[in-house]
């Protein structure tokens, strides 16, 4: 079969009706939580995982992995473009990818055009998430089927890359960034260790066996130490919001807007292709290029509607990007596709090379799916935008409680012990000081999802190679990850060391 | 940056680094047919998780000293919520998910901020029995039933 039947089958998955429900769902949480300061999309997706296991419970696997993924996807892509929303509207970036929007998007929105930066921005993010598609249609196929060629050695390099790329950008200190990384390997380590069958740092206690679930980890670290911080620094929206006119862009905000969309979809494209830089650089870099790039750039900061078009493609394109090396390769470059990525798992589907080969319905359908949901949200956000803004207003007193028992109730609901509930709370606590002072939770989830499979790949490649640990060395395209890693470590160091700022990526 | 807390951060990544290594050793070093044993991945993470603590406690003394300035954070209500939570995961398999639920809100949203006490109670009510009647009823899930039932 060739991409086109494939997209087609894919097509026939994603237009099922239940698909289509699932989609749009998706859509409509993503833009909400997109608008809503304080849950991200990361946070988002990770509340959402229990709810879909308990909806699509009782079909066939596959057919499950299908809908749940399709859901979880749109709650990503439907968060960044929702986080325009409230940048434009209220100066407050629901989510990081969208604080270049407010710059520009809430000095239009002052000057009474609030209307005109809102469709901009949908527009933008539409054509740059069908641009993404696209893209990923055609790279799907090509790349998996360099990736099946991989053995354990190269695997094991990739990762590494990964896991570099994602500490080297994550924060402030790359020291922390890496102390995280390792914290995640390392509790992904506990529990049966699926080469051996020897258990470990269990201490005989039957609940440690199974390995601390990846979802209890990542819900406690996102969702709850997101709450404990808005419970203990008392965050409110004192801006009122900016009235909104006519939601239909002006034809000359059209043709100013056609380059900066075209440029940033792109721009974003690449930048999200690459693991570590997610949807907060691609809306950064593109900003800055449109700054570069313009006939009179003192009119950025002002309210130019290129500052609200290039950004807010550039994050919905990255974020198209950041699924080619979660669905082709395996990996993800992020800390909301590492939560995806473990969903998948999950559902025992396996991203990677042979994903597309043995799950089709799940790869494929996904793809078409987001084609769909990219227009849902092209289709329901022009006329719900006023609804959508008035999600803000939700009162603290009543967000926060439920919050938590949402939280509570989608890790029971999976788990069914209280035990994962303590260890929700007790991760809840860790996440909130540790965000507090610069240490980034992405990499930590990204260890705990990609632990084992790093282990698996070093320790087969290792027996093979009857313990010489030069094999990673030897073999040329593992030689050029290790390198690669490496060099993303040593780059920003050199590059700190001469006085220079290095852009980082806060999360995404 | 706080310099207290990054120091105190790095004696406990140290002491988790020192924990894993010292817990390996206890793990055989080969596996059948291979020489590579389930001790050699966390010995090695634990030692460079050591290394990287060390560094971290090395970069605190280049830190610009913390300044006083702390923005007031709002610990009793932060320490309510956490022992209302808490208590929750006690006592909901004990007295049920719909009782345990709806009690945990309606103390939580109070805890948020008082008054209002009949829209509590009705969201608190609205959610918890919404939410069993969905999960177990119609997805058929399985959720702590009420205690006398």
């Amino acid at each position: 079969m060739n991409t086109w039947e494939f997209l087609y089958n894919g097509f026939l998955v994603a237009l099922q009706p239940e698909n289509l429900i699932y989609a749009l769902v998706g859509v409509l949480i993503g833009t909400a939580v997109g608008v809503l300061p304080g849950i991200g999309p990361m946070s988002g997706v990770a509340l959402l995982i229990p709810i879909t296991s308990t909806l699509t419970a009782g079909t066939t696997p596959e057919e499950a992995a299908a809908s749940a993924i399709i859901l979880l996807a749109g709650v990503y892509y439907g968060a960044m473009y929702g986080g325009s929303t409230t940048s434009i509207l209220l100066n407050t970036p629901g989510e990081s990818s969208s604080v270049v929007t407010a710059l520009d998007g809430y000095q239009l929105a002052k000057q009474g055009r609030a209307g005109s930066a809102l469709s901009i921005a949908a527009i933008g993010s539409f054509v740059a998430g069908i641009v993404s598609l696209i893209a990923l249609v055609f790279l799907a196929v090509p790349l998996s089927e360099v990736a099946i060629r991989f053995g354990p050695a190269e695997y094991f390099s990739l990762m590494l890359l990964g896991l570099c790329a994602v500490s080297g950008l994550a924060g402030k200190s790359m020291t922390k960034g890496l102390i995280m990384t390792v914290a995640g390997l390392l509790l992904a380590t506990i529990g049966i260790d699926n080469v051996s069958g020897v258990a470990r740092f269990t201490y005989d206690m039957p609940i440690l066996y199974q390995g601390l679930e990846f979802l209890t980890v990542a819900v406690g670290l996102f969702a709850l130490g997101e709450v404990f911080k808005t419970i203990l620094e008392k965050e409110s929206n004192d801006g009122h919001i900016v009235k909104i006119g006519r939601v239909t862009p002006t034809a000359t905000d059209l043709k100013d807007s056609a380059g900066p969309i075209a440029r940033g979809s792109l721009l974003g494209f690449f930048i999200g292709v690459l693991p570590g830089a997610g949807a907060t650089l691609a809306s950064f870099f593109s900003y800055i290029l449109e700054k570069k790039l313009s006939k009179n750039p003192d009119k950025f900061g002002k309210g130019a509607i290129e500052g609200v078009a290039a950004p807010e493609s550039a994050n919905n394109a990255a974020s198209g990007g950041a699924m080619i090396p979660l669905l082709t390769l395996g990996i993800p470059g992020s800390g909301t596709t590492a939560i995806l990525m473990g969903a998948l798992i999950m559902y025992n589907v396996q991203p990677g090379p042979l994903l597309f080969d043995e799950h089709p319905q799940v790869a494929w359908g996904l793809i078409a799916s987001m084609f769909i949901g990219n227009v849902m949200l092209l289709v329901l956000n022009m006329p719900l935008v006023k609804m959508f803004a008035k999600i803000i207003e939700t009162p603290a007193k009543y967000l926060i409680p439920i919050i938590i028992a949402i939280s509570f109730f989608g890790v029971y609901a999976v788990q069914v012990n209280t035990f994962d509930l303590y260890l929700l709370i007790g991760f809840g606590v860790i996440g909130y000081f540790l965000a507090k002072h610069d240490y980034p939770l992405a990499p930590l989830v990204l260890g705990l999802v990609l632990g084992p499979m790093i282990e698996n790949n070093l320790r087969r490649a290792l027996t093979a190679s009857n313990g010489d640990w030069s094999v990673f060395v030897t073999h040329p395209l593992s030689l050029t990850f290790l390198i690669i890693a490496a060099l993303w470590l040593i780059i920003p160091f050199i590059m700190k060391l001469r006085g220079k700022n290095v852009v980082i990526n806060e999360e995404g | 940056m706080s310099r207290v807390f990054d120091r105190y951060a790095s004696v406990v990544f140290l002491l988790i680094g020192i924990f894993f290594i010292v817990e390996s050793r206890a793990f055989s070093t080969a596996a059948y047919g291979s020489g590579v044993g389930p001790d050699l991945f966390p010995t090695c993470l634990g030692i460079i998780m050591v290394l990287l603590s060390i560094r971290l406690f090395y970069e605190t003394f280049k830190y610009p000293p913390d300044n006083d300035k702390k923005a007031k954070l709002d610990w009793k209500r932060f320490g309510t919520l956490l022992i209302v939570a808490i208590g929750y995961a006690l006592i909901l398999e004990w007295i049920g998910y719909v009782l345990s639920t709806f009690l945990f809100l309606l103390i939580g949203f109070q805890t948020m901020e008082r008054g209002k006490w009949l829209k509590s109670t009705v969201i608190s009510a609205l959610f918890s029995g919404g939410v069993y009647y969905a999960y177990v009823h119609v997805l058929q899930g399985t959720l702590p039933a009420f205690p006398l039932l």
